[in-house]
């Protein structure tokens, strides 16, 4: 028997290994990681790159300038478009976390009843495109016409309207009602995690209900709702549909719009490539801001699991958190797709419910004689469904190799893949139209530039999705199967692939879903063959024609309610709801 | 040729060397364990050895051939090595006879000697009735014999197990202890265990290699650990010990006003130093009411200190004699001591060891 | 509600089946003029054109794309209908992005003519059954042939009848200023329409810039199209719908609505609304086809029954049109359009904002 103390032998130098078997030994993975850096800087870095350059050169000859800025900022006008988005952005974000936050506290903590009913209203709101939302609260508070206002006078017998949709307020108002979930599934998310404990150690020392409430269980999960705030905001200041609908009329113009407006002809996107950069600076400054506030105090940890949760009693009080939800449901959800729908049913929505107004014909005509139409819903399909599944792969692939630390530096990758998260989706569209549109690439009017915007867009989604289901697999798990003889791709095919098969999917079918009703990043790059419903939309609400736009968007809603019901029952219920 | 062999191997992240220039060699079906506490490198050696890390300097060899150097790792699916892991890890895709055949349907064995192998296994591991069952299905035991009949029924060239019982509970963790000594009786295969209970060392090894701060401090068989630690910290990890500071003299060590001669301490022979330290474990040191005849040294003390352990009393005395040392006895349960109580120590000479 | 009967119900109902089964019923039984039959081989085999247009509304737009594939089977037309700015916008980046998508482009805008065929962007291309077609429409044409009018537009006023009477009603443009007017109009937005910027600069030019303060102050309802006051005026949002088109204000209030046009005293806007084919066209056969079909009676058949006025004289006026002659007409000169349009789209914006 050898005994050996490491000490006291002389370490000889390792045999040199021959060339020839160094390179047999390296792993496919590096390859890979090549791969990815690639993939990456084309998807995200490029374009943004692309339009910081873009926004310093002269058009057609490409020399050095700072015109650009001089034209994006030269205006009043242009300079109080970004005055109002900014406001835009805090009031919509106000008005979701006030909307969000009581729904996830009651949901998550509390015994009130119909929470099955709230997460529908919450899934609905969801998948909502937000200008189908616009158009129907169009149709329901048009100062003289809107449904509540007909109503309200009838009531009241006021000459004034109880609420004008075509106002700064109503237009906040209904970007909130669409982005509130957001803040709703982080709140609720972070909610789960806070112990009972922690509220009962209040209750013992003397505080109620709600004191133990406002402070306790909310300042600990004030990171998540100030996180949800802060999406709503970057969504708000990105978002464009909602604001052409009601805020032409409403004469208030934002960034988005004035974007569109620099895409007039002749196209100047140096100019609006020099317009959009300070909404880069505002997003870098808002998480900042985040970080700067959250770095003192402790909160909820996220991955805690400790102590007992259990409902708090409301008593009485379980009904008005009860209508509070359904007061949220029913404008959120309810009632603009009840006059979406009466409108897509009707000759002429304005003479509201009866038989003689009830027809087939708007849906006929988009079914059976709006060549445009079903091009638009087969492109949606396809367009989305291939950007998710390159937007998942990749994210897959990243959050691997980055998970599993199998290269240096690839926390590089992981941030790529998320950065598309902070750059508004209308930026990114304009970054791609820069990079991508012209020679040598030429993808402008293809599908190729939509998917890839898609993709790079959503990447994130897929990322945060795909890097929680790869930590959900433990490494050992591979390895296990690596000892036994199987190379690390067959490993990750037969034991990695079918453990996170179900959550990808889930992650999937989210991207495909919110690509699917994407109109901000695709209006910028859709070519005439290459329109997807969400611009079709647009364009319907351009030519006025309420009914056969509602018709419209009633076929986007069963579009995506089939993917979503795929994904139910596939995933799981809550599968859109989960903070992945 | 020793089927294993691992020389200079060293593991550094940026400074830290966390295995720090080892050396050790396994024989054909030999079953050693790395033993230490957690962070002394055991688990990083385990992983260096089965390809999943590779070493800053250093290599290792199986049978013969380098498979693991500095720029030059085989990756592990190479190795025909198995593995069986902290976590079990084993795949709850696939039930439990998909989990054992997975190793052999990689290496093309005809399916009927596949099903017939994994039929032995699951037999030799009372596992037979569970085979069609998904391993949510299963207890933590049953898992564990699952990961166990995974891992051998490929017949490996090296068996690697990384702390295989740490999750268990304790009655359980004994029977697997046997369970996996059996199974290495019964197939004879090459073992490396990594664990950090000293126990599950002991019941299992050939040889136990102890490591501490990234380095072996001691390779032997188990009993020789015990009784003849080379080192203070393997003194101290081994059991439980009275560390004295001693002086060599004229062929003489001594210590508390007692002596012993050299020849009789275990390793003080290779004493260079004058001072030494010497391991006198707590179970060699007779304790007696009554001062006891013999040619043994004795020292004279009190009851400082009593612990009733169930096994064994534990008592600490202070001995004035050796200048207020204080040292650690045991006794049988019957035994009793008032605290106090003066009594008289016995020390056995053979039981001791110089450590460095 | 008011002013629906079953006749107008029925009408409507018509209309709308008449524009999907009329096209089919013909398309048995097709002759075809021999450069028709020799466009029409070598079209074939392109297979589709590509069409950006911001002319007609969507609907009739649809309808044309359908009559052309009717009489040409084989021939497919891809029908991208959008505002004509956003039209040309995209014809812009198509041409910046250097990629051929389009093979014919009409619009309400004059000027997107005028300066396409000064770049050398339109195919010349004279359609054999353009000398057939009514004067205004002849009149209007290039004379080198670029390009064709294919729509004549009238743009006026629009009241509901059902509250706002008839002697109430303004009956010029100059009335519009009046504050009784305010918070009772709609009109679309010359950034979005090429006939509201046609409107503006006759506006511009009759009453100057004070014109439009004293309009903003009115606060009408400012949507996107022309045609969206129409919508506007249906929903009983507004009363008073401001340069409305005629095709589209006739068709809405043909399924039912209440609607009633006001020809104003001070002139109803006439555009002449250009197509031509592009010389960078994909399929440029198809486009030549398409072409000669949109200035064929075939074409102003399919348009008649959206109340497009004919633009040729085998084929009626719409019903309840006013014939052309009896009305005070104004348009704008193409260099007017080519100039004014960037100028009175700044100045719209500037005072209301958007």
């Amino acid at each position: 028997m050898s005994t050996a103390l490491g000490k006291s032998v002389v370490a000889t130098p390792p045999r040199r290994v021959s060339l020839a078997r160094r390179i047999g030994r390296i792993e496919p993975v590096m390859l890979l990681w090549i791969l990815l850096i690639g993939a990456l800087l084309f998807l995200v870095a490029f374009p943004l790159g692309k339009l910081f350059l873009v926004s310093f050169e002269t058009r057609g000859t490409g020399a050095f300038t700072l015109s650009n800025y001089v034209t994006a900022y030269g205006r009043a006008r242009y300079i109080e478009a970004v005055v109002n988005s900014l406001t835009l952005g805090l009031a919509s974000a106000t008005i979701a976390v006030v909307l969000a936050v009581p729904m996830a506290w009651a949901v998550s903590r509390t015994d009130m009843p119909g929470k099955g009913l709230t997460w529908t209203v919450v899934l609905g709101a969801f998948i909502l495109p937000p200008y189908l939302g616009a158009v129907g609260w169009i149709l329901l508070a048009g100062p003289n016409s809107g449904f509540i206002n007909v109503f309200w006078r009838w009531l009241t017998g006021s000459e004034s309207p109880f609420f004008n949709v075509y106002s700064f307020e109503g237009l906040a108002l209904v970007i909130a009602l669409n982005a509130f979930p957001l803040v709703f599934i982080f709140v609720k998310s972070a909610l789960d995690l806070v112990s009972s404990e922690m509220e009962d150690a209040a209750n013992i020392l003397g505080a109620g209900t709600w004191t133990a409430m406002r402070k306790v269980s909310l300042p600990l999960v004030w990171p998540a709702i100030m996180a949800g705030f802060i999406i709503v905001f970057l969504e708000t200041i990105a978002l464009f549909g909602t604001p052409a609908i009601i805020g032409i009329p409403a004469r208030i113009n934002v960034v988005t719009t004035q974007l569109w407006q620099f895409f007039e002809y002749p196209v100047r996107v140096e100019v609006a490539a020099a317009y959009a950069m300070p909404l880069l600076l505002v997003t870098a400054g808002m998480i900042a801001t985040q970080k700067l506030l959250l770095s003192r105090k402790g909160y909820v940890s996220q991955t805690g699991k400790g102590g007992e949760r259990r409902p708090i009693k409301l008593g009485a009080w379980r009904w008005v958190m009860f209508a509070w939800c359904a007061m949220v449901g029913m404008i959120a959800v309810a009632m603009p797709l009840f006059v979406l729908l009466q409108a897509s049913f009707a000759k002429a929505w304005g003479r509201g419910l009866s038989l003689d107004n009830l027809t087939f014909a708007n849906y006929y005509l988009l079914i059976f004689e709006h060549d445009m139409a079903m091009t638009s819903i087969w492109n949606t399909i396809w367009f989305s469904a291939t950007a998710a599944t390159i937007a998942v792969l990749l994210a897959l692939m990243v959050a691997y190799i980055v998970n599993r630390r199998l290269v240096p530096f690839g926390e590089v990758l992981g941030f790529l893949a998320l950065a598309p998260f902070v750059i508004p989706g209308i930026v990114m569209a304009i970054g791609f139209y820069a990079a991508y549109a012209a020679p040598p690439l030429s993808l402008y009017g293809t599908a190729a530039l939509i998917i890839l915007a898609f993709a790079a867009r959503f990447l994130p989604i897929a990322y945060a999705n795909s890097s929680s289901a790869i930590r959900a697999v433990h490494p050992e798990m591979e390895e296990a199967a690596r000892i036994l003889g199987s190379g690390r791709l067959h490993a990750i095919r037969m034991i990695t692939a079918p453990l996170v098969k179900k959550s990808l999917l889930g992650g999937w079918l989210i991207v495909f879903i919110v690509a699917s009703r994407e109109l901000s990043a695709a209006i910028f790059l859709v070519g005439p063959r290459t329109r997807t419903m969400s611009v079709l939309l647009y364009d319907l609400s351009e030519a006025g024609n309420f009914e056969v736009l509602a018709a419209f968007g009633g076929l986007l809603l069963v579009v995506t309610l089939i993917f979503v019901g795929i994904g139910m029952k596939l995933v799981g219920r809550d599968f859109m709801l989960r903070r992945g | 040729m020793s089927r294993l062999s691992i020389l200079g191997l060293t593991k550094a992240y940026g400074r830290t060397r966390v295995v720090d220039n080892i050396a050790l060699t396994l024989e054909e079906g030999e079953f050693v364990s790395l033993l230490g506490p957690s962070g002394c490198g055991k688990t990083t050696t385990l992983r260096m050895i089965a390809g999943f890390v590779e070493p800053t300097e250093g290599q290792i060899s199986l049978d013969g051939e380098i498979i693991s150097a500095p720029g030059s790792v085989l990756p592990p699916e190479r190795r025909t090595m198995s593995m069986i892991f902290q976590s079990y890890a084993v795949w709850p895709n696939m039930t439990v006879a998909e989990n054992v055949a997975f190793g052999l349907k990689l290496r093309k064995l005809p399916s009927a000697e596949t099903k017939r192998r994994v039929g032995e296994i699951l037999e030799v591991v009372q596992m037979s009735h569970l085979a069609e069952r998904y391993p949510s299905e299963l207890s933590g035991g049953q898992q564990q014999r699952v990961a166990l009949a995974r891992a051998i029924v490929v017949k490996p060239a090296v068996l690697l197990l990384d702390e295989p019982l740490s999750n268990l509970d304790a009655n359980l963790r004994e029977e697997m202890r046997f369970e996996i000594r059996r199974l290495h009786d019964e197939f004879r295969i090459t073992t490396v265990y990594v664990t950090h209970d000293q126990a599950e060392a002991m019941a299992t090894s050939d040889r136990i290699a102890v490591m501490n701060a990234g380095r072996i401090e001691q390779v032997d068989a188990p009993h020789l650990l015990y009784t003849r630690p080379r080192t203070r910290f393997v003194a101290g990890f081994i059991g439980r010990t009275n560390l004295l500071q001693a002086q060599v003299e004229n062929g003489e060590i001594g210590f508390g006003g007692i002596s012993v001669g050299v020849g009789q301490v275990a390793g003080a022979e290779a004493a260079t130093t004058r001072d030494i330290l010497v391991s006198v474990r707590p179970q060699s040191i007779g304790l007696h009411r009554q001062r006891p005849v013999g040619e043994h040294p004795i020292l004279a003390g009190v009851v400082a200190q009593r612990t009733f352990l169930g096994e064994t009393w534990d008592y600490v005395v202070r001995s004035e004699e050796a200048g207020g040392l204080r040292l650690r006895a045991t006794a049988p349960p019957s035994q009793i001591h008032e605290v106090g109580e003066k009594v008289w120590l016995e020390f056995d000479p053979r039981q001791m060891a110089m450590v460095e | 509600m008011t002013g629906i009967t079953k006749r107008t119900v029925l009408g409507a109902t018509a209309a709308i089946t008449a524009a999907a089964i009329l096209p089919a019923r013909r398309a048995a039984a097709q002759t075809y003029t021999a450069h028709e039959q020799q466009l029409y081989d070598a079209a074939k085999a392109e297979g589709e054109v590509t069409w950006y247009t911001g002319q007609l509304q969507a609907q009739p737009s649809e309808a044309v794309g359908h009559a052309f594939t009717d009489r040409f089977p084989g021939v497919r037309c891809n029908v991208v209908r959008t505002t004509s700015q956003v039209a040309f916008q995209r014809l812009s980046q198509d041409y910046r992005a250097s990629v051929a998508q389009c093979d014919v482009f009409s619009s309400t805008d004059y000027s997107h003519f005028t300066f396409l065929k000064r770049e050398g962007r339109l195919m010349e291309y004279r359609p054999v059954n353009a000398a057939g077609m009514v004067k205004a429409a002849r009149e209007a044409a290039d004379p080198d042939g670029y390009f064709q009018v294919t729509y004549l537009a009238l743009y006026l006023l629009a009241r509901r009848s059902d509250n706002l009477s008839e002697a109430d009603a303004p009956k010029s443009w100059r009335e519009l200023t009046d504050p009784k007017w305010r918070n009772k109009m709609a009109v679309g937005h010359p950034g979005f329409s090429g006939a509201i910027g046609n409107w503006a600069i006759m506006m511009r030019k009759a009453y100057g810039e004070p014109f439009f303060r004293e309009f903003a102050r009115n606060n009408p309802q400012v949507g996107r199209s022309a045609g969206d006051p129409v919508t506007t005026l249906n929903a009983g949002e507004r009363m008073l719908g401001v340069a409305v088109p005629s095709a589209a204000t006739l068709f809405s209030a043909s399924r039912g609505n209440p609607l009633t046009l006001i020809y104003p005293t001070d002139g109803t806007l006439m555009v002449a609304a250009p197509s031509g084919a592009i010389k960078s066209a994909p399929k440029p056969n198809a486009a030549k086809l398409f072409m000669e079909f949109m200035t064929s009676p075939a074409y102003s058949e399919a348009t008649r029954g959206f109340y497009a006025e004919s633009l040729r004289p085998e084929v009626r006026p719409p019903e309840g049109s006013r014939p052309l002659d009896e009305l005070t007409l104004i348009s704008p000169t193409p260099e007017e359009v080519e100039n004014g349009i960037p100028e009175v789209r700044e100045l719209w914006r500037d005072i209301f904002g958007v």
